[in-house]
């Protein structure tokens, strides 16, 4: 149980982070911080062999969204 | 199951990412903001056992980023 505390507040104090931050290239390695924490807790949270699914499922969505929102951030090819 | 300290976090990871989602003026700091929200309601569907429904909302919720990227991207190449 105390694996869940302290990915809790990891995921929250990395939150603070974010909002404090003022470069948004500097958000998005802490917004990638909030989801793995986010994945721990989904993992740890029941004892059912579906959470590890879910918790893929999870991992591989907020990774997929974070590197949409960083590529297009920075503008895509330069020509 | 989800005990008082981690009900706590994940509902101060929604807050937090409603706050900064209205706070925020450019768009792809709100679409981070959006980001901190759908991770903090995550572990509320989990809790209550609905695993597919979670699976599922992990594989939607990217996509429509993506959309929004779409109509937010910039011009300057």
């Amino acid at each position: 149980m105390i694996a869940i505390y302290i990915c809790a507040g990891i995921a929250v104090y990395a939150a603070i982070r974010i909002i404090g931050e003022r470069n948004t290239m500097r958000k998005l390695p802490l917004l990638n911080v909030v989801s793995f924490a986010v994945t721990v807790i989904i993992a740890l949270l029941l004892p059912h062999p579906v959470t590890s699914l879910a918790a893929a499922a999870y991992f591989v969505g907020s990774t997929l969204e974070s590197n949409a929102i960083a590529s297009t951030w920075s503008g895509g090819i330069k020509k | 199951m989800m005990d008082e300290y981690v009900l706590i976090a994940c509902s101060a990871l929604v807050l937090i990412g409603m706050t900064a989602a209205i706070l925020h003026r450019d768009p792809f700091d709100k679409l981070i903001s959006l980001s901190i929200l759908i991770a903090g309601i995550f572990p509320f569907i989990v809790d209550r056992g609905y695993l597919d429904v979670a699976a599922a909302t992990a594989m939607i919720a990217p996509l429509s980023t993506i959309f929004i990227l779409y109509v937010c991207r910039r011009e300057t190449i």
